[in-house]
């Protein structure tokens, strides 16, 4: 079938998109000489081969994580424009981990005394998710930007949320609060949360493909979708804890990185086409590319101060895909 | 009041007559005491009907005389508060989703479609519970008239050729029989097509039953083997097709004058609005 050749192309380019941008990531990055730090080709050594590989393996996860959520939440909420950063379900999650670091640093207990980074960062997102889903149900649910609208200002109000709380905890812990915020690929990982958020994206993943058949029918109206034999409100719940739970995993471990979430799920319909029994790993893949992809490109920039958090690569070219997906109206995917 | 013509009721030459009388004895579909509210507003209200196999069942009536709303209910996707009981006698007592997916299909009044699907590929989501079969896709496809069309993207269709999607959707679903609940099936079709699709739909409720709104009475009373006319959320009249869609009630649902005229030299009953336009200035009162 040449719908089928056609998704293979798409795999295929996808996969060596990753492979690319992997290798461009190992063998790119500073190097320190006598004058400073500066960007070398040069065969790095064996540890940092091993840091650049672990930032590698970061921003692949993290990407995955981001383009399942994002699939997860355009399907859920109908909506083109649907991802974690732009219906501010990340900024929910961060605002979940600034609380519990907080708090943290408030009592002097353990994070995990207040259910830990990714606890708060799941509490957070799934709150504004379901925030959000409610504003944009309750006005016209038809019109995909209201829901944008809706999380945008739910996002800008957690995010004052968060700022607040870094004015809470003493100035060392705020820097690193800050740069979380602006979206920072770890290159020693947080064990339990990298593993965390492996299992995570493994079991959101597995339970997507599975519900691939489903998630196609979804595409119809509800009326259609329910009476064709698709639990509907299950796998509402299903998308609806896996676009909030990925994006809190993500963010709890990488701070929250914008747009990949929702340009990763386009740019897989595009290549292998609407079914979802493609369209799911190929959304992760995306994700996985663009944001190994990012990393590889900042560390090309050298703004003196040091290297642009990701997040701010990202936004930077994510911010224009935002904006010519929005010109594409009537949305047609 | 004009006169009654008893001529059989068939339109388009391809169609066959319409068999009320025969006596049927194999209820796949029992509503009884239907109503729906939405807040304080009753949109229908003690609506029964109890659907046999290779009936046709038209309701017909004035705009949000709650024909959508018992399409929906009958459906088990109604909005607002429904109550009484909807049987599928195909069905256990405690049905599940697949169950019900093998007794009744729904094709809503505004098909939707959020993925770049062709229009075969939404043809195929018919067969989600029903397990996939490409020829009962084909049929399905041949039925509508697009089989030509089957590796089109849907949203390059028109709004006609997409409800005929949306129509081929659910006989696909169906292909085995069972009930087929059709809300407005031919917006937006052209002429030549509803004559062809109600034909296919004549074949179809020979293995199960339709219920279907329809705007054009001359229409129902052709195709349908019998009709329901709602006003108001009430059930005016329900019954035999011919009986039921006679052009008394029909006036009095549409609350409009009524005719029936016969077309053509088999003298076809067609029941029309009463025109004034031409004669008679706008402030004439109704003949």
């Amino acid at each position: 079938m040449n719908a089928a050749s056609h998704s293979r192309r798409g795999f295929a380019l996808l996969a060596a998109g990753l492979v690319l941008a992997a290798l461009l990531r190992v063998s790119v990055g500073p190097v320190a000489t006598e004058e400073g730090t500066a960007l070398s080709l040069a065969r790095p050594s064996a540890d940092v081969l091993s840091l650049r590989a672990t930032s590698v393996a970061s921003a692949a996860a993290v990407g995955a994580a981001l383009g399942l959520a994002g699939l997860a939440l355009q399907i859920l909420l109908r909506n083109p424009l649907a991802s974690p950063f732009v219906l501010g379900v990340s900024s929910g999650a961060g605002f979940g981990v600034s609380v519990v670091l907080a708090l943290a640093y408030a009592t002097a207990l353990p994070a995990a005394a207040f259910g830990g980074e990714l606890g708060g960062a799941v509490a957070g997102a799934l709150l504004t998710l379901a925030l959000v889903a409610w504003i944009g149900r309750a006005r016209d649910a038809a019109d995909p930007t209201t829901l944008v609208l809706a999380g945008v200002i739910v996002g800008a109000m957690f995010s004052a949320g968060s700022m607040l709380m870094e004015q809470l905890v003493p100035f060392g812990l705020r820097g690193d609060l800050l740069s979380w915020m602006a979206g920072r690929l770890p290159e020693i990982p947080t064990k339990g949360l990298f593993g965390a958020l492996l299992a995570l994206l493994a079991s959101g993943g597995a339970l997507l493909v599975a519900r691939a058949r489903a998630l196609d029918v979804a595409a119809l109206s509800d009326e259609e979708a329910a009476t064709s034999g698709v639990r509907l409100g299950r796998l509402r719940v299903e998308l609806f804890l896996i676009g909030g739970i990925l994006s809190a995993a993500a963010v709890a471990y990488a701070g929250p990185i914008g747009f990949v979430g929702l340009v990763g799920p386009h740019m897989a319909r595009r290549l292998v086409g609407p079914h979802h029994a493609r369209l799911v790993p190929a959304a992760a893949l995306a994700g996985a590319s663009l944001l190994v992809a990012a990393d590889a490109a900042r560390q090309c920039i050298d703004v003196g101060t040091g290297r642009l958090p990701v997040g701010v690569v990202t936004a930077l070219v994510g911010g224009p895909a935002f904006l010519w997906i929005l010109r594409r109206r009537p949305w047609s995917q | 009041m004009e006169p009654v013509t008893n001529a059989p009721t068939d339109p388009m030459t391809t169609v066959p007559p319409a068999v009320a009388d025969a006596p049927s004895t194999d209820p796949l579909l029992v509503a009884e005491r239907l109503c729906t509210r939405y807040g304080d507003t009753c949109a229908l209200e003690d609506a029964s009907l109890r659907v046999c196999r290779g009936e046709i069942w038209a309701l017909v009536g004035p705009n949000g005389c709650g024909k959508s709303t018992l399409l929906r209910a009958l459906a088990g996707v109604g909005a607002g508060t429904v109550t009484g009981s909807v049987r599928y006698t195909a069905v256990p007592r405690s049905p599940t989703h697949a169950n019900l997916a093998r007794a009744r299909a729904f094709v809503p009044q505004r098909p939707e479609v959020s993925s770049a699907f062709t229009a075969r590929d939404v043809v195929a989501l018919g067969r989600y519970a029903v397990g996939t079969d490409p020829a009962a896709i084909d049929r399905a496809l041949a039925d509508v008239g697009l089989a030509a069309r089957a590796h089109r993207a849907f949203h390059e269709l028109s709004g006609g050729e997409r409800q005929r999607v949306a129509l081929a959707r659910a006989f696909a679903q169906l292909d085995a029989g069972g009930v087929l609940l059709l809300d407005e099936p031919f917006g937006g079709v052209d002429p030549a097509e509803v004559a062809r699709i109600a034909v296919s739909l004549r074949a179809r409720a020979e293995r199960g039953a339709v219920v279907l709104s329809l705007h054009e009475p001359g229409l129902a009373r052709a195709i349908a083997t019998h009709a329901m006319v709602l006003r108001g959320g009430r059930v005016l009249a329900q019954g035999c097709a011919r009986d039921t869609l006679q052009a008394a009630t029909l006036s009095e649902a549409y609350g409009h004058p009524m005719r029936e005229i016969a077309v053509g030299a088999d003298a076809v009953a067609w029941i029309v609005p009463a025109l004034s336009i031409d004669r008679d200035p706008p402030s004439a009162p109704r003949r």
